[in-house]
């Protein structure tokens, strides 16, 4: 035993290889659950298909209200709720070199292999693979965003992303515009660089069995109602379509400071009998929603992948959507409308879009989604990357501060000089509490038959 | 300061990009060649009409292409330097008098201050500039901005004659604000002020809302600016030996601070030609101020002048050609309309 923890020092890639080419992934991100949205949703659906692979998953995140500890969720994905308080829009306070302890600690205990951060916002992910390389791990990055060149903002998110990803294994984003965008503001190289989609999970989002009628045609909105969603596209386009066509009908889910705009809107053309505004709307009850529709409306000023337009068109609704980021890659032309985003061309789309609705069939487009997306194939897909990574010669700390030194003239040192002083912290900590003192978790064997079948997290209450 | 401010750090970030992406163009097209290379070897090698591939995210991966492919279509819709405006030198310079006038203003304000606290100017005289300068500013307001009406003019006097009693009656409290500290300290800080008070200044509009100009939203940074003038004026008031002059400095220095960006705003607006004539009347006028008072700061004044004049506009145009923007699909669109809340 004690020999095996000795090689487990050596090299975290021996603990790999012992498990017959499965690997025990840290999945580190500020979102997840029980905060809800696209990158929440990712890990899940991501972890539990690895799982069921074969490979051990723990989930890291920050205390959730709470919601602090290590939580068990469906098929045994263990989940660390780290005791740090989010501090602006879900994200830890950023602190360097706070996170090293523990970080350290959930990496030997839990025998990880590779570390696997999600989200450009996200502090801790990006505290967490600075530590994870120090300690010589491989680690991987999710890109789930884009960010624009121009403002300052940007500038220092860029900035931030070009310090991590100086260093990162390998990078997966989830378009291909995202690629271009992650490529262009961190310097990595291309062929490092993974394009690996969202999916969505199928048997949650069908259609309603039977077919809707045609009169009224309900167009169906559901998005946080903010400025970069494009709700002030809306406020323009639904009165132009509900004044073009009588029998027009629009459900807005979702919530958000514009929402106070389209209620104006609303009451300024006497829409209410023809606009519900039904606020937010949970995630188990968005089929519910996009089932009483016949088509989906996506106004978002900028998009990575758009989630939301998937989901609509597993329930078999046609969407019309603005062309922004990467929206375009999303879906084949037959099942999507595309408009530039402003009034009059989303306006025409929505005609366009309403002409060819009745040889829309809903059970035909979920079955085509059920044949181009699955979490399955994006955890496989995954999986070669993992390998990928894996792959990489390992380096040592002077290699990688020469890699850092690029990222700038002032900025490269800054970034050198953080590294080294990690370093040196990663060190005092071995000394203080050396490696094989840190007791190390038996993995939880859940056999085939104790398995839960897959319960959607949203139905699971905190 | 407007235009010569040093490059931003956005400069030195954008620098590296376009070298990062020569480089990035050139192993591009290595790769290719190593991928086709490649494939060949292995013999899976799709026919050219067989299969491309596509920009799409559906379907799984793409048969014959890995996830981390780089096609050659990769960063076609980037965009470089759309957006970036050729400026003109004659243009620039023009527009940098805005900055040198707001400075001569400054520059004269200083002045007055400083014959006061010398005693070489009298409490008559300050109160005399007060009335004129009150009066004259009123009446270019009246000429430029169009809006001759008898209410605004009662409006106007009112508001004034209620904040100058109040300034009056104020006046003793700030003639010994400052007793028992040093005039060193005093001379330092209002210096930082000023300096503070030039530095964040908005030199484009003003700061008070133009009588009929649209609502503009003042900045934190130019209230900021206002403010440091203000405390930089009380202290400068409570050194002044009498009551009077401690009100007559205070109402002339507010005068300025407060009114003279709105008046050369308005002026500005009137007419291109009469704001340069009057920038080069206030700016021949600080200088021979200066000359009379100290050679020195005339030298000093005449050295900011031209900077601000001449090197930084020239400045301005050299460093355009470091300009590298970047645009494309990643981009969040815009608006075509406005949003009115």
């Amino acid at each position: 035993m004690f020999l095996v923890k000795i090689q487990l020092l050596q090299s975290p890639l021996s603990a790999m290889e012992s498990n017959h080419g499965k690997h025990s992934i840290l999945m580190v991100s500020d979102f997840f659950y029980p905060n809800f949205g696209g990158v929440e949703n990712h890990i899940y659906l991501l972890s539990q298909c690895l799982l069921k692979l074969g490979h051990k998953v723990v989930v890291m995140t920050h205390a959730y209200a709470n919601r602090s500890g290590v939580r068990y969720m469906t098929n045994g994905l263990k989940v660390y709720y780290v005791p740090w308080k989010p501090f602006l829009m879900q994200n830890t306070l950023p602190t360097f070199y706070g996170t090293l302890p523990i970080v350290r600690t959930i990496i030997i205990r839990e025998n990880i292999s590779l570390i696997h951060g999600h989200q450009a916002f996200s502090t801790l992910c990006h505290e967490a693979l600075m530590h994870a390389r120090t300690m010589g791990y491989k680690v991987l990055f999710t890109d789930h965003s884009l960010y624009g060149f121009a403002d300052i903002g940007s500038i220092h998110m860029n900035k931030v992303l070009q310090f991590t990803l100086a260093d990162v294994s390998q990078a997966i984003c989830v378009s291909h515009t995202s690629k271009e965008n992650t490529v262009l503001r961190s310097g990595l190289p291309p062929e490092k660089v993974f394009v690996i989609p969202n999916a969505v999970d199928t048997t949650m989002f069908k259609p309603a069995l039977e077919r809707l009628v045609m009169d009224p045609i309900v167009i169906v909105v559901i998005s946080r109602l903010v400025y970069r969603k494009g709700a002030d596209l809306l406020v323009e386009v639904i009165p132009e379509i509900c004044r073009l066509y009588p029998n027009v009908r629009f459900i807005i889910g979702g919530d958000g400071p514009k929402r106070v705009r389209l209620e104006e809107m609303r009451e300024k053309h006497s829409l209410q009998d023809r606009v519900d505004m039904l606020g937010a709307v949970p995630h188990a009850k968005v089929r519910s929603v996009l089932n009483s529709g016949h088509i989906f409306l996506n106004s978002s000023l900028t998009e990575a992948f758009c989630i939301a337009i998937l989901e609509a068109a597993s329930c078999g609704l046609l969407t019309v959507s603005t062309c922004v980021g990467g929206v375009p890659e999303v879906l084949p032309d037959d099942m999507i409308v595309l408009a530039k985003p402003d009034p009059s061309d989303m306006v025409h789309a929505i005609k366009k879009a309403i002409k060819i609705l009745p040889q829309i069939d809903p059970q035909e487009m979920h079955l085509r989604i059920k044949g181009m997306y699955s979490w399955q194939d994006v955890a496989k897909r995954t999986e070669i990357v993992y390998d990928r990574a894996l792959k990489c010669p390992d380096q040592t700390l002077l290699e990688r501060l020469s890699r850092y030194l690029t990222c700038g003239a002032w900025a490269g040192k800054l970034f050198s000089l953080v590294m080294i002083v990690d370093y040196i912290l990663w060190r005092l900590l071995q000394v203080w509490q050396p490696d094989t003192e840190v007791e190390v978790v038996p993995d939880l064997n859940l056999s085939r038959s104790n398995r839960v079948t897959q319960v959607h997290p949203s139905n699971v209450s905190s | 300061m407007g235009c010569c401010g040093g490059p931003p750090d956005g400069w030195c970030y954008s620098f590296t990009r376009l070298l990062f992406s020569i480089r990035f163009r050139s192993t591009h097209q290595n790769r290719n060649c190593e991928f086709g290379a490649m494939e060949n070897s292995i013999g899976q090698i799709p026919s050219p009409t067989q299969r491309r591939w596509r920009k799409v995210a559906y379907g799984g991966m793409q048969p014959g292409f890995d996830d981390n492919h780089t096609d050659n279509t990769f960063l076609q819709e980037m965009v470089m330097n759309a957006n970036v405006v050729k400026r003109d030198m004659l243009k620039v310079m023009l527009d940098s008098v805005s900055i040198s006038q707001y400075l001569c203003i400054v520059a004269l304000v200083v002045l007055v201050w400083t014959h006061t606290l010398n005693s070489t100017i009298t409490h008559n005289f300050l109160l005399i500039l007060d009335v004129t300068l009150l009066a004259s500013g009123f009446f270019i307001l009246l000429l430029t901005a169009k809006m001759l009406s008898f209410t605004l003019l009662i409006n106007y006097l009112i508001k004034i004659s209620f904040f100058t009693t109040s300034l009056y009656v104020l006046s003793p409290i700030y003639h010994t604000l400052t007793r028992s500290i040093s005039s060193d300290s005093i001379w330092a800080l209002t210096t930082s002020l000023i300096i503070l008070h030039l530095f964040l200044h908005n030199y484009s509009g003003s700061t008070i809302k133009a009588p009929g100009a649209l609502e503009i939203k003042p900045t934190l940074t130019s209230n900021i600016s206002l403010n440091a003038s203000i405390v930089a004026s009380l202290l400068i008031a409570s050194r002044l030996p009498s009551r009077v002059l401690v009100f007559a400095v205070i109402l002339f220095s507010l005068q300025v601070f407060l009114f003279a960006p709105l008046v050369t705003y308005c002026l500005k607006k009137y007419s291109v030609r009469l704001h340069l004539f009057f920038s080069l009347v206030l700016m021949v006028m600080t200088l021979s101020c200066v000359y009379c008072l100290h050679k020195l700061m005339f030298v000093f004044l005449l050295g900011v002048l031209s900077f601000v004049n001449l090197v930084c506009p020239y400045w301005l145009i050299r460093i355009q050609e470091y300009k590298f923007e970047i645009n494309g699909p990643w981009d969040e669109a815009k608006l075509c309309f406005n949003i009115t809340d």
